[in-house]
């Protein structure tokens, strides 16, 4: 066989608790204190409010909360899944182009996309007000057009600008796929992508998934746009429009727990199979040669996420910048595009250092509870980004206090009030995107790669540097990249965490969109996708060297 | 085979030692205490440069400013004696109150400030002032809606506006303090049934902000909204030629004139109970009530003057005199809570 099946690496070099599995603990603790905090604030006193919540609200918040999650989830699996497929798998004309252009939708916002959606689908848009004129209708009640505003609508918009999570490690899982097991599949007659390519890419879709999950419910600028009643919505209405931060920090808590009987799912349905390939691809993978018509298929399957989650969006917001002095607006935000690079750039580099150090220590030197551990401390992401502030904010102030206390009056505050803390808040929230790109790596590696290396008399140390690190180099680079564009577009955290006179593009975004002053907004969202060009190609480029 | 060496890595190394270097400049840029006050708002920076601008260049004294919707009064609290924060700005009485709750505003002294601002529009304990006034109206469509069709807020649950009316989220902080309105005048009952007509009557499921309600009325969507009227200043005189046609389409109603007065709401600000700076942050508030900044309000965004010595003029003006609702405005924030669960209640 070439595929071995096996629980998990071998027990022989694990041990329950050394200095490795101590670094990872405290760092889990660290990224975790924040959710602790929020979990914390939930135990107050919630005035009664919840038999309200219950009686009222709580149902449509659920209910609609699921069924966006289960919506966006389906179509950016749909999405991410086929283009990863097409383009690992198929030889056509114009695949290499498409690979890393497929990549572009997460560089835009939801939020901004949404409001492009808006102007582009709305009665008064250029699609309705084409219709109209081609067919002659007068008014709304002449013609009958899907809402844009609507759930549905929001699963469109949002799987858009998610699918690339999924999309990103399916495609390096198909590409790392023994080609013998195809060729398997090919002589026995049987379907190369149900029986080979999808089940063995399993762990990667549903690492791509649980980021899509987790973004879909701390969600709150598409929500509010669309006005979808949704468990993040409702947070928000509780807090601001109750004045009661306990009951919203306990809505947060239903939040939460849905993400965490999602990822336990996970867990219970990969602690019955795992495969993993015992042997790296020898024989490269020969690709399929699609017929003319399959080579339209091809590219239909690549366009189509295309077409919305960016040629649409970046369309409108084109349409809008070129009236204005398009190089009089650039030279104003010069300044706020080398913020939003530096700080993505410094972020994305010290969240994956640190997801990788923790996932490897994880996998391969600690215990099954400090494994589980890592886990957790991924789950901050699943909170609305303004709640997971509000929670960092709260544990730094326990922590200079602590400080405080320890050295002296003049540590006071020292966390809270610098940009450190908005750096802290990054690294909780997209701890989970490092942590999905390099499990899903860790995933695939062979399971006696480490045990050889240590039999021919390597240590731990030596053992990760010249065997493991090297073969998770894709999967650094594919993370490096999703938390460089993700917090390039974060919004809610940098909005309140950031220091006097500092603006991202983001932020400067925002305060625009807010308004739906659309036409000043569009340059600014435009400089979020262009600079998020710039990695996707950067880091395609390397991703293709490095197969 | 690629390697990568992390431990050794300079620019990793740097790029650590430049994120530490931020952070410690942040922090120690915070302590420093020059002619300067550090403002913590909640409205748009494009909304409040002007003023800032104002007060620099009469004062000499530097403006540097955090922005956030949310959040900012949690930001404020765990920062406690720390605190680099000078003075609070924000819009809707809502969120003032939610300072004055967690007890991070000082009181202040200031004959000013008492003198230029209506009791009715600020604390009894002077931790928070209203600096202006937005009057919450009514738009109707000019083609569709005749003049004086509709007077009062209570109208929008009759019968003869069924299909007719759109509206915001029902939770948004606008309609929220109107409900809040609807309480002090009717009590919670009468106001719930009122709110279940409204929605009753609602064209579409509440959704877009206001702009979006003029835009529905342009499109024959609906023929009534609810609306601040600053925005449609913003839209007949902002860049976009479609917005200055949905202005064109609708009329400027002021409710409830013939009894209690149009509902208002307030931006406002106060002075943080750490402020390190707190006689420029007094002396930045009170600018703000003078007849300068007063009429800078109106001038950059519509909104109402609350020094009762300062007279509106212009475009304002042109919209005509109106009685506003005379109630203390702290009583919008008390009645918030009951007016969310109403919205809740009654789905809109």
């Amino acid at each position: 066989m070439v595929a071995t099946f096996l629980s998990q690496f071998t027990r022989a070099q694990r041990r329950p608790f050394d200095r490795w599995s101590g670094g990872v603990i405290v760092l889990c603790g660290l990224i975790l204190g924040p959710v602790i905090a929020v979990l914390l604030a939930a135990f107050g006193d919630s005035a009664g409010l919840w038999s309200h919540l219950y009686d009222t609200v709580l149902g449509r918040y659920v209910s609609n909360t699921l069924i966006l999650m289960a919506g966006v989830g389906a179509l950016a699996v749909g999405f991410g899944v086929s283009s990863a497929w097409v383009i690992s798998r198929y030889d056509f004309g114009g695949r290499r182009m498409l690979e890393w252009m497929l990549l572009l939708p997460a560089a835009i916002p939801a939020y901004i996309i949404a409001y492009s959606y808006t102007e582009f689908f709305e009665y008064a848009g250029p699609l309705q007000s084409g219709l109209r004129h081609m067919f002659g209708w007068q008014s709304p009640r002449d013609y009958w057009f899907p809402e844009i505003r609507s759930l549905g609508g929001a699963v469109l918009v949002m799987a858009s600008v998610l699918y690339p999570y999924i999309y990103m490690v399916t495609r390096i899982a198909f590409r790392l796929t023994p080609a013998s097991l195809f060729e398997i599949a090919l002589v026995h007659n049987r379907s190369q992508f149900w029986q080979v390519g999808l089940p063995l890419a399993r762990p990667a879709i549903m690492a791509g998934l649980a980021l899509v999950m987790m973004e879909v419910m701390s969600d709150f600028g598409t929500v509010e746009f669309f006005a979808i009643e949704t468990i993040t919505l409702g947070i928000f209405n509780v807090w601001l429009g109750m004045n009661n931060l306990v009951a919203a920090a306990q809505i947060s808590i239903v939040g939460f727990g849905f993400i965490l009987a999602l990822l336990g799912l996970e867990l219970y349905a990969r602690s019955r199979q795992q495969y993993v390939a015992s042997s790296r691809n020898q024989t490269p993978l020969a690709m399929l040669a699609p017929t003319k018509l399959g080579v339209l298929a091809c590219w239909m399957v690549c366009v189509i996420p295309l077409l919305f989650g960016f040629f649409i969006p970046v369309g409108v917001l084109l349409g809008l910048v070129v009236t204005n002095d398009l190089l009089a607006d650039f030279l104003a935000i010069r300044e706020i595009i080398g913020n939003t690079l530096i700080v993505a750039a410094i972020a994305a580099l010290v969240i994956m250092l640190l997801s990788a150090f923790i996932v490897v220590t994880a996998s391969f030197r600690a215990g099954a509870k400090t494994r589980k551990l890592a886990l957790f401390a991924s789950t901050g992401y699943a909170f609305p980004g303004t709640i997971l502030a509000i929670g960092v904010l709260i544990f730094s102030g326990q922590l200079d206090r602590g400080f405080a206390a320890v050295f002296g009056a003049q540590f006071q505050g020292v966390l809270v009030t610098s940009i450190a803390v908005l750096f802290l808040a990054y690294i909780v929230r997209f701890q989970a995107v490092g942590y999905g790109a390099m499990i899903s790596g860790v995933r695939r590696l062979p399971a006696n790669m480490m045990n050889a290396s240590r039999v021919l008399g390597q240590g731990y140390m030596e053992s990760i540097r010249q065997v493991i690190m090297p073969l998770l180099k894709s999967s650094f680079l594919a993370g490096i990249m999703l938390v460089f564009v993700d917090v390039m577009k974060e919004l809610p955290m940098t909005l309140l965490l950031r220091p006097f006179n500092f603006e991202t593009l983001a932020t400067y975004t925002y305060q625009f969109a807010k308004d739906e002053m659309l036409e000043v907004a569009a340059l600014p969202a435009l400089m979020i996708v262009l600079s998020g060009l710039v990695p996707v190609i950067l880091m395609s480029a390397m991703l293709r060297r490095y197969r | 085979m690629i390697y990568v060496d992390f431990s050794g890595s300079q620019i990793i190394r740097k790029l650590i030692a430049g994120a530490c270097f931020m952070a410690l400049a942040g922090g120690a840029s915070a302590a420093v205490a020059a002619e300067k006050i550090n403002i913590y708002s909640h409205r748009q920076q494009v909304l409040i440069q002007p003023f800032l601008d104002a007060f620099t260049a009469k004062t000499g004294i530097e403006t540097n400013v955090v922005y956030a919707a949310k959040g900012l009064a949690q930001r404020l609290k765990a920062e406690g004696p720390a605190s680099p924060a000078d003075v609070i700005l924000t819009v809707d009485i809502a969120r003032l109150a939610e300072y004055a709750d967690l007890d991070l505003l000082a009181p202040i002294q200031s004959k000013i400030l008492t003198e230029n601002i209506p009791s009715r529009l600020r604390a009894d304990d002077n931790r928070w002032f209203g600096l202006s006034e937005r009057a919450r109206i009514l738009v109707t469509s000019k083609s569709r809606v005749a003049d004086g069709e509709i007077a009062d807020l209570e109208d929008l649950a009759k019968p003869e506006w069924k299909g007719r009316i759109c509206s915001r989220a029902g939770s948004h902080d606008y309609n929220r303090a109107l409900v809040a309105s609807m309480i002090a005048a009717h009590g919670e009952a009468a106001t719930e049934a009122w709110a279940g007509g409204v929605v009753a009557n609602l064209a579409r499921k509440p959704q877009g902000n206001d702009r979006s309600q003029a835009k529905a009325i342009f499109q024959g969507l609906c023929d009534v909204a609810v609306m601040n009227s600053y925005y449609y200043g913003n839209m007949k005189f902002g860049d976009k030629a479609d917005q200055k046609e949905w202005a064109q389409s609708i009329r400027l109603v002021f409710t409830n004139q013939s009894n209690r007065g149009n509902h208002m709401n307030i931006s406002g600000g106060g002075v943080a109970k750490y402020a390190k700076n707190k006689a420029a942050a007094i002396a930045f508030l009170e600018f703000l009530t003078e007849e300068k900044a007063q009429q800078l309000y109106g001038e950059i965004n519509f909104e109402y003057p609350v020094n009762p010595a300062v007279t509106v003029n212009g475009e304002l003006a042109s919209w005509g005199k109106f009685k506003p609702d005379a109630q203390p405005i702290e009583r919008l924030a008390e009645l918030a809570p009951k007016a969310q669960m109403i919205i809740d209640r009654v789905g809109w």
